[in-house]
């Protein structure tokens, strides 16, 4: 039976004690280590650098802006998970521009080739560079190549700025503009929340390219959005100064032909313009969201009993192949902006997932996009989402 | 009516994603993409329709047609191409025969929904979730909008096809008439084109260019006795190698045969360095030996250039330069190189002079052919060689030395040959009338290598043996080794059938050239000559002794007499009767003598 063999943490900043942790790690047995570190920690790149390279376990993760343990929030410092397998790791580097969809299949196919295309792997968790222009490009791209039918889970890591700084890990170092996948030896469940609600709409969004939206119901994006705000709320924008501030509290959200709602949250104001965390199509149909705190931790819990429980998962139907072995890990990635949303409360939703949760390990991290299959088995890119991947 | 809005940015989208690329495939690939992700869909599949050679084409009314498997998202169920995926393929072919929209649930729950691309092909949906019909019937204008986007991609297809293969015949056509057929390099009048433009251009700019001739030496034996196979091999790996040479300013073609030429631009004042250094590679080039079917061959070449516009500004004459300095050079047997002086011009007039002087001469019954006797170990006359001699109006006497290269570079040879066959015969015919001595067997005349060339060269010979009534033993004709190895195989045919008539051959200057020891047992020859250079101080030479030696053993084995050239001293006399050689010519025993001299030192 496959099991963590190892878990540390630590909320020192300092290199000092990340070694620490990383030569027990080495020591513990492990065969592969999970490294999640925070942004925060501000690690010398050089000096980190070297000791991931050195590091003889097999190693991936990545610098995400807080962590999670049990019910605990890591807002600086690291954790280290470690499993008995020897989890097969594959990089996609250098994604600088993939826009060009000829170039990424070429390669994503050759890296899969390498990997005789993941034959009989079913299973993957993906830590990316959410600095990555596009990353839907990719993931498109990735679940055309490999297969129907596989079961993902991932987040991006980066900083909330979304300035580009290495913060990918593998034994080749830090990477920027990289992905990992990271194939698992078990069944994985996945399970996806957000719990936000029709406010206003539906808008059609009638010029948009990629993740800008340029106009909604053929007026400029920015005055739509920000009427509808203050119109109906005490709201009140000034100009890109408190954008976010209020932004946070009203995601988009894109209706499918299905009802589901695929968030999409506004980031930042330029020229009327919104530009958001992914894609949003043009002629697709979008409302404003609005939530309590309240409900967004209750749809969380809802994941927490979908998962563990395996019943009713509403987003995807793999709880049904149901796992001959227990499932002995769990790892979240929640949206760092439904902390910056719930603030204090946010501990909560880690709560929630912890009651239920029967598996001996816990842990996550707060991440800049969320990725996940949805029902239809297509892999998705999630804002201000919540992702429980059970294994 | 949120509904409604619903269905219309559905339609608005799908619609907007068809006929964004032109190319079938990657049209259809941005189709599926935006319905998989607007329709939620599990996966989705086109199927096309075919001509017999399996291309995608429009329905044609009437006719039976197969739809084909053409592009799913995602690529793969569980490691295998939908296009092997029994439930998808089944499901297909009853949309196709239905010609409706039609849906099936799967034993896993999941819906199948088909429709029909009109005329082009058939669009199939995974869903894990009943499709509205309102969603459905929205399709209808998209599928018609996407059919008359496969039109115009197919169209499209077949003229980019059409343009595609013109563009390739057309830069076939172009390549062609520019590139040489065996080595790839430019063809003579690709290279006089691009020579044409280097002048307009060394004008304009102020720049100095060359045209470099390169031939490679001694070629013409190795292609005769290896075969064109082999030659052609070396031809191309040699053209490989110059190739490495080209660039800008550097272009390389093939002037034919194994005449090779660079056209050298942009140079400068330093143009003679540029030049030196470039030959200098050339050489360069030549000093890793061929390696052609295991066998290694060390070649060298002949290397002339002429400079433009300082020499000329026409293409013609810096032609005609480039290649008189290489053969100046190839004379000259110099491997540097040499840059055409208009002294070589002069010399090729003299020699068209000479050459006519020639011509005339023989007109005018200035040449002679005197005789050289041949004598025996007994001091008898056996035989004697004829030579030619010439008595130039202003010259005097000539050397054959001088004339005999000169005539045979130009047709000349035959004329000349031809007539020393023809007088041999005639002055032949005189001696059979004379109480010749028991010992006297034959007169032999020298060949030169376009006499033997002549396909009807030996009828010529038994046209004079018959014109003058002679007896065919009495002829012998002379061929140099070189002579016979430059075209081994016909050689031997011609001396085999000669021999046949009664006319024997003798090996002229044996031992001075090209290795033919391989072949000397094919050769059905009857008399060996040793070279003059073997005899002169051969009592001193110990080389040149063991060199004769050797030749009168090699004789002997393959039955051949043996004669000695240039004998002048009874030295040279008693260390070749010592070694065994019993039949000589030289000046020791007579100068060559005209006709009537000759007879009396007969008598």
């Amino acid at each position: 039976m496959a099991f963590e063999s190892f878990t540390w943490h630590t909320k020192s900043d300092a290199l000092f004690d990340f070694k620490y942790g990383l030569n027990l790690a080495i020591d513990s047995g492990a065969k592969s280590l999970l490294i999640f570190t925070c942004q925060q920690n501000n690690y010398p790149e050089d000096e980190l650098n070297t000791l991931l390279s050195s590091c003889p376990l097999t190693i991936f993760g990545g610098a995400y802006p807080m962590l999670t343990l049990k019910d605990t929030l890591i807002e600086q410092g690291a954790l280290i998970i470690g499993f008995e397998e020897d989890l097969d790791v594959s990089v996609f580097s250098d994604l600088y521009n993939l826009a060009d969809e000829e170039h990424l299949e070429a390669l994503i196919t050759s890296t899969l080739e390498q990997k005789n295309n993941f034959s009989g792997q079913d299973n993957f968790l993906m830590f990316y560079d959410a600095s990555i222009n596009n990353i839907e490009n990719f993931i498109d791209c990735l679940f055309e190549c490999l297969d129907h039918g596989i079961n993902i889970g991932g987040g991006g890591s980066g900083n909330l700025e979304f300035t580009q700084y290495p913060c990918i890990f593998t034994n080749q170092g830090i990477h920027s503009k990289a992905v990992v996948l990271v194939a698992l030896a078990k069944q994985l469940n996945t399970s996806t929340a957000h719990g936000w609600n029709i406010l206003q709409g539906p808008f059609l969004v009638s010029e948009a390219q990629g993740q800008t939206v340029q106009s909604i119901n053929y007026q400029p994006a920015f005055e739509v959005y920000s009427q509808a705000i203050e119109k109906s709320s005490e709201h009140q924008f000034n100009n890109q100064d408190n954008f976010y501030d209020i932004a946070k509290h009203y995601p988009l959200g894109i209706e499918d032909i299905n009802k589901n709602l695929i968030i999409r949250e506004p980031i930042s104001t330029q020229n009327n313009q919104l530009l958001c965390g992914g894609n949003i199509p043009v002629n697709s149909m979008v409302y404003i969201l609005g939530s309590k705190k309240d409900n967004l931790i209750a749809s969380t819990e809802q994941a927490a009993i979908s998962v563990f429980t395996g019943q009713e998962n509403i987003y995807t139907n793999k709880s049904l192949i149901k796992n001959e072995a227990a499932s002995s890990t769990t790892l979240i990635f929640g949206c760092v902006s439904r902390e910056l949303y719930m603030e204090d409360v946010f501990t909560k939703e880690l709560k929630v997932i912890a009651k239920h949760c029967p598996t001996p390990a816990l842990f996550g991290a707060l991440s800049l996009g969320e990725i996940a299959n949805c029902k239809s088995g297509a892999i998705r890119l999630l804002n201000k989402s919540i992702v429980i991947c059970s294994w | 009516m949120n509904q409604a809005l619903f269905i219309i940015s559905l339609q608005h989208e799908l619609a907007m994603s068809i006929g964004n690329k032109l190319d079938l495939k990657a049209m259809l690939k941005v189709f599926l993409k935006v319905s998989f992700n607007r329709l939620n869909l599990t996966s989705a599949h086109i199927y096309v329709y075919c001509d017999h050679g399996g291309m995608p084409s429009k329905l044609i009314p009437g006719e039976i047609t197969n739809s084909q498997h053409f592009l799913s998202i995602p690529k793969n169920k569980r490691g295998h191409p939908w296009a092997q995926n029994a439930t998808l393929d089944n499901f297909a072919q009853q949309l196709n025969t239905a010609q409706q929209n039609i849906s099936f649930q799967c034993e896993n729950g999941q819906y199948l929904f088909g429709f029909i691309i009109p005329e082009h092909g058939l669009l199939i949906f995974e869903t894990h979730f009943l499709l509205d019909e309102e969603v459905q019937k929205a399709l209808q204008p998209i599928l018609q909008k996407l059919a008359t986007s496969c039109y115009t991609s197919l169209v499209h297809d077949s003229l980019v096809k059409e343009m595609r293969s013109r563009q390739q015949i057309e830069e076939k056509v172009v390549y062609q008439a520019q590139h040489d057929g065996l080595t790839g390099l430019f063809n003579r009048q690709h290279i006089n084109q691009l020579l044409s433009n280097a002048i307009v251009d060394a004008h304009s700019n102020k720049k100095i260019g060359s045209i470099i001739f390169i031939d490679i030496n001694k070629f013409k034996p190795i292609n005769d006795a290896m075969g064109h196979t082999v030659g052609d091999k070396i031809l191309c790996t040699f053209a490989n190698r110059l190739h490495s040479l080209s660039s800008e300013h550097i272009n390389i073609g093939r002037f034919g045969g194994d005449e090779f030429v660079i056209l050298l631009k942009d140079l400068n004042i330093n143009y003679q360095e540029v030049i030196s250094l470039l030959i200098e590679e050339i050489n360069q080039l030549l000093t890793i030996p061929f390696v052609i079917d295991a066998n290694s061959y060390k070649l060298t070449c002949s290397i002339g250039y002429a400079l433009f516009p300082l020499q000329s500004s026409t293409v013609n004459n810096l032609i005609k330069f480039a290649d008189i300095a290489m053969y100046e050079a190839k004379r000259a047997k110099s491997l540097q190189g040499k840059i055409y002086l208009p002294a070589m011009s002069e010399k090729i007039k003299r020699r068209s002079t000479y050459v006519n002087d020639m011509k005339q001469g023989l007109e005018q019954d200035d040449f002679q052919l005197y005789y050289q006797a041949q004598y025996n170990h007994y001091g008898e006359i056996i035989g004697a060689e004829a030579l030619l001699r010439w008595q130039h109006p202003i010259h005097g006497m000539e050397s054959p030395a001088v004339y005999i290269p000169i005539a045979e570079e130009s047709e000349l040879i035959l004329s000349i040959g031809q007539w020393v066959l023809e007088q041999a015969c005639r002055d032949i015919a005189k001696l059979q009338k004379l109480a010749l001595p028991d010992s006297f067997k034959k007169i032999a005349i020298n060949i030169s290598a376009k006499q033997l060339a002549q396909p009807n060269f030996q009828d010529r010979v038994i046209y004079a043996i018959l014109k003058n009534d002679i007896p065919a033993d009495r002829l012998a004709l002379e061929l140099t080794e070189n002579l016979l190895v430059e075209n081994i195989e016909d050689s031997i045919k011609l001396i085999a059938s000669l021999k046949e008539k009664s006319i024997d051959c003798a090996i002229d200057d044996f031992g001075t050239g090209y290795s033919s020891l391989t072949y000397l047992k094919r050769i059905p020859a009857s008399v060996l000559k040793i070279d003059r250079s073997f005899v002169a101080n051969i009592a001193q030479c110990s080389e040149s002794a063991a060199i004769a030696s050797m030749i009168i053993s090699l004789g002997k084995t393959l039955n051949m007499n043996i004669l000695a050239e240039g004998v002048e001293t009874q030295e040279e006399l008693n260390c070749l009767k010592d070694l065994g050689c019993y039949h000589y010519q030289g000046f020791y025993f007579s100068r060559p003598l005209p006709f009537e001299d000759f007879v009396k030192l007969l008598n």
